[in-house]
C-alpha cells in the first residue's frame, strides 16, 4: 500500500507535466559543471560578467515571445525586427545628435524610433495573423524576409557609433559586480511581464486565447485584440533588443538580429512553454534564458566553432519541443 | 416462406464516461429485408451502428453474423464479416473518379511493375457497380460531377464491394441519414436502387429522421428511446402517429424539471428577432423574448436551431432580418459585443467551446466577467477567489479547490463552472444551447433548479433542449423549427404543456 502510494508521487513528480518544470534548472547546473570542468576560465568573473551582459538582449526578446507562443501562435520575424530596430538606432543617434547637438536627446528619439518600428512591426502581424486569420509562421516567414532586406537597405555595412555620442549608451556599461544594469532592466521587464500575464485581463486573456481560442471568443473575451497586442509586444521587446545590442556592439550590424529568433523560441520553450498554447510563464522564461546563455557562451569558451554552435541549437530546439510536446492534441497547428 | 436470419445483436450496452448511451438494445436483419430505425436524437442509433461497423467495441451485449459470433474490432473486420456502413457524412474523396473512390486503400490489388492498372481497376468498378444495378454510372467520372443521390450509390457501391469480396454471398448495409443530403428525386432514385439490392437477398438497416420515408422503404421498423427498444413492428402495422408516441415514450415527472417553480414571464420584451435569416441555414424566424421567459427552440439537427443561437450570441453575422436587444437595434460581430449588452450563450459542445480545460476553475469562472474584476489596472486577486469562491458552494462544484484544472473535473461539474461563468457575467439573456449534454442525472436536476432559479431574477433564457421532454417542461413558451422554418409555436404553460408528439409532427 505504501509502497503503491510512493511509487504514485513519483511517477507524478516525474510525469511530463513537472519534467520541464525542473530541466531548466538542471540544465543549468549540469552544463556549468560540464564547461567548468573542461575551461576553468568559464568561471572567472570576466567571463560570468560576459555571460551575463550578453544574457540581457536575449531576455528582453524572450519576454515579448512568450505571450506570442502562450497564444499558440509564433514570431519568426523576431530577428528581423531586431535587426532593423538596430540600424535604425545607430543611423539616427548620429543624425540627431548632429541636429540638436545634445546627444542624450539624440538617443532618446533614435530608441523611441526604433520601438516604434517595433510596435508598427508587431501590430501587422497581429493583423495578419488575428483579422486575414493567416497562420503566424507564415505571415512571420514572410515578414523576416522583408524587414531583413529593409535592414541591409538602411545600411548595408556595419556602422560605428561616432565616439562623442557613446555617453548616451555607457548605461549598457554600468555594472554591479558581475550583474550588469542591462540585465537588471531585462529582469524588472520581465517581472513587469510577469505582472501582466498574471494579473491583468490581457495576460488572462492571452491564458484564455491560448488554451482555447473558440471557448474565449464564446465567453466574449476580445480575441482579436489580445493577439494583436501580444504581436504589438512582441515586436517592441524584439526592437529593445536591437536597441541593446547596438549599445553593446556600438555599431549597427544588419544581421545582428538573423541568429536571436531561433535562441529566443529556444529560450522560450526550454522555460517550460507550450508551443500548442495556454500553458508557461515568464518565470520559466527566465531560466530557459540563462540556460540559452550558458550553451553558447560555454561553447565559445570551449572553442566549438560557431557552425557547430548552430547544429547545437537546432538540435537543442528539437529536443526541448519533444519533450514537451503534449502528444495527445488532435491536430498539430501553430496559429 | 421464413426467412433466414442474418444479423443479431442482443441487449447491447455501451457506456461513455459514466453515461449509459445504450441500455440493452436489440436488432436483428433477415435476409433480403430493410429494417428501419428510428428514435430522437441521442437515442443510441448511431452509437449502436458504430458498434456493429466496428468503430468502437459495446460494453456488454452480443451479436452473430450468419448465426456465428460476431466481434468486429475495426471497419475492416466488419467488411470481411459482410458488413459494410455508408455514414451520414458522404465520405468519397471528390476530386477522385468513381473507380478510385471504390478501390480506395486497395490499389495494391492492381499493381503491375509497381503501377497502378487502371484499366483493370476501372473493369472492377465496373463490375461492382453492376453488381448493384448501377451500371449507367460511368468508372472514369470524378465524384465531384456527380449528383448526390449517385454519389450515395457509389458509396454503396464500394460497401457491397467491400463486403462481397469478403466471399459471402449476401451482405448487410448500414446507412446512417442516406437521405439529408438529398432531395425528393434522389430520394425516389435511391429507394429503387435499395429495392434492387434487397432483391438480391441483401440487407440494408436504414436510419433516418424522417418517418414517411422510413415507412415507404423498410419491411420492419425498430424504434429505440433514452437507449432502450422502444419496440419493433412489420412497417404494414406501423403508422406514423404509433411510431410518434414509441419515440417520445411517457413524459416525466413534474417534480424532475420543477415544473412548480415555472413562472409567467414578465410583459417586457428583451429580444426581439424580425424576419432573421442566415443564408441557406433559415430564414424568417421571429419572435419576441420576454423578461423572465424560458423559451425553448426545438427542431432535429439541421434545422437551423442553432444556428439562430450563433446568429443572436454574436458568433454568425444575419444574411437578413433585424435584432432588437432591449430595444436598441443590434447587429454583432462577435460575442464580446454581444456580451455587452447582456447576451451569452452557453455553447453545446462543453470541451470545444465551453471551457478552457488547462486553466483553474478560478480562471475559467472569471473568463465571461474579467474587466468586472478590474481595479486599477490589475485585477483583484481577492475578488476574483471570493467570487470563485463563492460558486464553487452555491453550485456545490466537485473541486480539491479554485486551483484544479477543468481538465479534471467531471463533466457535471465542469458545466457548473460553465453556468457560473455565465451567471457571473452580468449577462441577463442567455442562451443555453443543450445545457444538459452529457451530464448524469442528479446534476442535470440541479441544472434545471439554476435555470428555474436564473429566471426568477429576471433573467431570459433561450433554451435549446437535450432532449424534447426537456425543452418542453422547461419552457414557458417552444418554438418548432424544420429545414429552417418556423414550423409551430406553443405556449407551454404549466397547467398545459403540448404533447410531445404534436410538437414532434412539425418537427419532421
Amino acid at each position: 500500500m505504501l509502497n503503491t502510494f510512493n511509487s504514485s508521487i513519483v511517477k507524478k513528480a516525474v510525469s511530463k507535466k513537472n519534467v520541464m518544470n525542473y530541466i531548466s534548472f538542471m540544465a543549468i547546473f549540469i552544463l556549468v559543471l560540464v564547461f567548468t570542468a573542461m575551461d576553468s576560465s568559464f568561471v572567472n568573473k570576466a567571463n560570468l560578467k560576459n555571460l551575463l551582459s550578453d544574457t540581457a538582449p536575449l531576455m528582453i526578446m524572450a519576454a515579448g515571445m512568450t505571450f506570442v507562443i502562450l497564444l499558440a501562435s509564433i514570431d519568426l520575424s523576431t530577428g528581423a525586427i531586431c535587426s532593423v530596430a538596430n540600424v535604425l538606432v545607430v543611423k539616427f543617434l548620429s543624425i540627431f545628435s548632429e541636429k540638436f547637438g545634445n546627444i542624450y536627446l539624440a538617443a532618446l528619439l533614435s530608441f523611441a524610433l526604433a520601438l516604434v518600428f517595433g510596435a508598427f512591426a508587431g501590430l501587422i502581424i497581429g493583423l495578419l495573423s488575428a483579422k486575414l486569420k493567416m497562420p503566424s509562421f507564415i505571415a512571420s516567414l514572410g515578414l523576416m524576409s522583408v524587414w531583413k532586406s529593409v535592414a541591409l537597405l538602411i545600411t548595408a555595412a556595419p556602422i560605428s557609433i561616432p565616439k562623442k555620442s557613446w555617453g548616451a549608451i555607457s548605461w549598457f556599461n554600468i555594472n554591479f559586480g558581475v550583474i550588469g544594469f542591462p540585465l537588471i532592466l531585462a529582469v524588472l521587464l520581465i517581472g513587469f511581464f510577469f505582472i501582466l500575464q498574471s494579473r491583468t485581463v490581457f495576460g488572462k486573456s492571452v491564458m484564455a486565447v491560448g488554451g482555447n481560442e473558440r471557448a474565449a471568443r464564446m465567453a466574449g473575451m476580445n480575441v482579436n485584440m489580445t493577439k494583436i497586442l501580444a504581436f504589438v509586444l512582441n515586436g517592441v521587446c524584439a526592437a529593445a533588443g536591437g536597441i541593446f545590442l547596438a549599445a553593446k556592439l556600438k555599431s549597427s550590424a544588419p544581421t545582428v538580429g538573423d541568429s536571436f529568433t531561433l535562441l529566443v523560441v529556444a529560450a522560450v520553450v526550454l522555460g517550460g512553454t507550450a508551443l500548442s498554447g495556454g500553458k508557461g510563464n515568464l518565470l520559466g522564461t527566465i531560466l530557459g534564458v540563462f540556460t540559452v546563455s550558458i550553451i553558447r557562451n560555454g561553447m565559445n569558451i570551449v572553442g566549438v566553432d560557431v557552425f557547430w554552435q548552430n547544429i547545437v541549437f537546432g538540435l537543442v530546439i528539437l529536443g526541448a519541443i519533444a519533450i514537451t510536446t503534449d502528444r495527445s492534441a488532435r491536430s498539430l497547428v501553430i496559429k | 416462406m421464413e426467412k433466414k436470419l442474418l444479423f443479431k445483436a442482443s441487449n447491447i450496452t455501451k457506456v461513455f464516461a459514466g453515461t449509459r448511451a445504450l441500455k440493452g438494445v436489440d436488432l436483428e436483419v433477415y435476409e433480403g429485408e430493410v429494417v428501419g430505425l428510428i428514435g430522437e436524437n441521442g437515442a443510441g442509433k448511431s452509437t449502436l451502428l458504430k458498434i456493429i461497423i466496428g468503430v468502437q467495441p459495446q460494453s456488454g451485449g452480443e451479436m452473430t453474423m450468419f448465426e456465428k459470433p460476431y466481434e468486429p474490432r475495426t471497419p475492416r473486420d466488419a467488411n470481411s464479416a459482410g458488413i459494410g456502413m455508408v455514414f451520414q457524412e458522404q465520405s468519397l474523396i471528390v476530386n477522385l473518379t468513381v473507380g478510385q473512390n471504390v478501390f480506395f486503400g486497395h490499389e495494391k490489388d492492381f499493381r503491375q511493375f509497381g503501377f497502378v492498372n487502371w484499366g483493370k481497376m476501372y473493369k472492377a468498378t465496373e463490375a461492382a457497380l453492376a453488381n448493384v444495378s448501377c451500371s449507367h454510372i460511368p468508372a472514369r467520372k470524378k465524384v465531384l460531377d456527380l449528383n448526390f443521390a449517385t454519389r450515395q450509390m457509389v458509396e454503396i457501391a464500394k460497401v457491397v464491394n467491400l463486403t462481397r469480396s469478403s466471399g459471402h454471398e449476401h451482405c448487410l448495409i448500414l446507412l446512417d441519414e442516406p437521405t439529408s443530403v438529398l432531395n425528393e428525386t434522389e430520394v425516389q432514385q435511391l429507394f429503387v436502387e435499395i429495392r434492387k439490392l434487397t432483391a438480391q437477398g441483401h440487407s440494408i438497416v436504414f436510419v433516418s429522421h424522417r418517418l414517411d420515408e422510413i415507412l415507404s422503404i423498410s419491411d420492419r421498423v425498430y424504434v429505440y428511446k433514452d437507449g432502450e427498444n422502444a419496440g419493433n413492428m412489420p412497417t404494414t402495422e406501423a403508422t406514423e402517429e404509433r411510431l410518434y408516441e414509441m419515440m417520445v415514450g411517457h413524459s416525466t415527472t413534474t417534480e424532475y424539471y420543477k415544473l412548480d417553480q415555472q413562472r409567467k414571464p414578465e410583459p417586457d420584451v428583451v429580444l426581439d428577432a424580425r424576419e432573421l435569416g442566415l443564408k441557406g441555414v433559415f430564414k424568417n424566424v421571429s419572435f419576441e423574448l420576454h423578461k423572465g421567459e424560458i423559451l425553448g427552440i426545438v427542431g432535429v439537427v439541421g434545422s437551423g436551431k442553432e444556428d439562430i443561437c450563433s446568429v443572436i450570441c454574436g458568433d454568425e453575422h444575419p444574411s437578413f432580418g433585424e435584432l432588437y436587444v432591449k430595444g436598441e437595434k443590434r447587429r454583432y460581430f462577435s460575442p464580446a459585443q454581444a456580451l455587452r449588452d447582456g447576451v451569452l450563450m452557453i455553447p453545446k459542445e462543453r470541451m470545444e467551446e465551453g471551457i478552457i480545460s488547462g486553466l483553474s476553475i478560478n480562471d475559467n469562472i472569471a473568463l465571461s466577467n474579467i474587466r468586472l474584476l478590474r481595479s486599477g489596472p490589475f485585477l483583484s486577486t481577492k475578488r476574483m477567489v471570493k467570487q470563485t469562491q463563492d460558486w464553487i458552494k452555491r453550485l456545490r462544484i466537485k473541486t480539491i479547490g479554485k486551483d484544479e484544472l477543468l481538465a479534471s473535473l467531471s463533466g457535471g461539474n465542469q458545466q457548473k463552472v460553465v453556468f457560473a461563468r455565465a451567471l457571473c457575467s452580468q449577462s441577463d439573456i442567455l442562451i443555453l444551447n443543450h445545457p444538459t449534454r452529457g451530464v448524469d442525472v442528479g446534476a442535470k436536476e440541479e441544472i434545471y433548479g439554476l435555470i428555474r432559479e436564473m429566471v426568477k431574477q429576471g433573467k431570459s433564457v433561450i433554451l435549446l433542449g437535450d432532449t424534447l421532454d426537456e425543452c418542453i417542461s422547461m419552457s414557458n413558451r417552444v418554438i418548432v423549427m424544420c429545414d429552417g422554418l418556423v414550423t409551430g409555436v406553443f405556449d407551454a404553460p404549466v397547467e398545459n404543456k403540448p404533447s410531445q408528439v404534436s410538437v414532434v409532427s412539425l418537427m419532421m
